[in-house]
């Protein structure tokens, strides 16, 4: 197994521009690639047997003000996972469909615009709202969104004068 | 809110929530991991038929529903929805301390905090998650709660409705459902 994912990351090596490679385990490795390249390492690698693209999601790097995009793609054959990265900015975030590749992207891409507020050119639904019914706020998953202050001011809370807290380090175990 | 519990019920009155204790539907719909608590308070292990109470697929034709723990916003609505289809007299049990306060999903930006603030509960079972022994014991309570005249939830929604209405639109800005899907 290790070699067949070895062969593969030596031939993906070759054919893209592969900024870093990483190995994640023996049947997964990732690697980061240019937001140019997305399009032809995902064609490219749908060539090589990995078919599926199982998910599409997407990380708030707010240090260094970045959202990284993460494409999972699985191979039946080999039983093996590729993650492709890339990093596009985060100030208007904004980045071109895969549905050309592979279809199934179009709820993929639907929810990372639905938490994360990345608009994807070229995939019209991905505008509509997922899962989220009715959303009054900015996107949920990025990392200036406080939950606390949100659910504050929706969900009343109940008010007791009496608060329960568990006393941490206190319990011998 | 303190639901009112005097007993001026007439005979009538009585005789029917005699009856109607002894024979209890309970409606599935399954919305919290209390779901799991379930399969065993039906089946042989603790076996809630003893107490007179069998599962009901449809709204309309039961007496009870269990709030099974959290409820995301999405999931509130479609509860309204059911719970306005049932007939009356209609109870409302609440599992588990995510209905009370919010439990672990107290700072969650999808999940309600407080669940008697949109529809009103007869009975709270506290715990994350309560066990099948603490369900059956609810469900004792709430026969003889209803025996009693006390489970008067389903009255307090009609009398308080313009409350309730307010609570839940604040929340959730609108109850109707839109379904890409259906629509
Ligand atoms: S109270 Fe606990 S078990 Fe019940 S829904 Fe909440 S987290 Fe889950």
């Amino acid at each position: 197994m290790m070699n067949s994912m070895n062969n593969i990351m030596k031939q993906v090596d070759d054919v893209l521009n592969v900024l870093n490679k990483e190995v994640i385990s023996n049947r997964q490795f990732a690697i980061d690639i240019n937001k140019g390249d997305v399009h032809q390492a995902l064609t490219y690698l749908k060539s090589i047997g990995f078919t599926q693209l199982s998910i599409i999601t997407c990380v708030d790097l707010i240090a260094d003000n970045k959202f990284q995009l993460i494409y999972i793609l699985n191979n039946w054959e080999l039983g093996l996972f590729v993650i492709v990265r890339t990093d596009i900015d985060r100030d208007n975030p904004s980045y071109v469909t895969v549905v050309n590749i592979f279809p199934g992207a179009k709820y993929y891409e639907r929810e990372v615009h639905e938490f994360f507020g990345v608009t994807f050119e070229g995939n019209d639904s991905s505008f509509k709202p997922l899962l989220l019914e009715i959303w009054d706020d900015i996107p949920p998953l990025r990392k200036d969104f406080d939950p606390q202050v949100y659910s504050d001011r929706k969900f009343e809370k109940r008010d007791s004068d009496k608060i329960y807290r568990s006393k941490i380090g206190g319990v011998k175990l | 809110m303190v639901l009112e519990n005097q007993d001026n019920r007439n005979l009538w009155e009585k005789i029917g929530d005699y009856f109607s204790a002894n024979s209890i539907w309970m409606k599935w719909y399954c919305t919290g991991c209390g779901a799991i608590e379930l399969p065993p308070t039906m089946t042989s292990r603790f076996d809630m038929e003893r107490l007179g109470m069998g599962p009901m697929a449809t709204p309309r034709q039961a007496d009870v529903m269990l709030i099974t723990g959290y409820l995301s916003t999405k999931t509130l609505r479609r509860v309204i929805y059911s719970y306005e289809q049932m007939q009356d007299p209609k109870y409302i049990v609440a599992f588990g301390s995510c209905t009370i306060n919010g439990g672990v999903y107290y700072d969650s930006y999808a999940t309600i905090n407080q669940l008697d603030k949109y529809i009103p509960v007869d009975l709270y079972i506290a715990g994350c998650m309560p066990r099948p022994e603490a369900v059956m014991n609810a469900f004792a309570d709430l026969i003889s709660m209803i025996k009693k005249g006390q489970a008067n939830g389903w009255r307090h929604y009609q009398e308080n409705y313009e409350w309730y209405k307010k609570n839940q639109l604040d929340s959730l800005e609108e109850v109707i459902i839109h379904d890409e899907f259906h629509e």
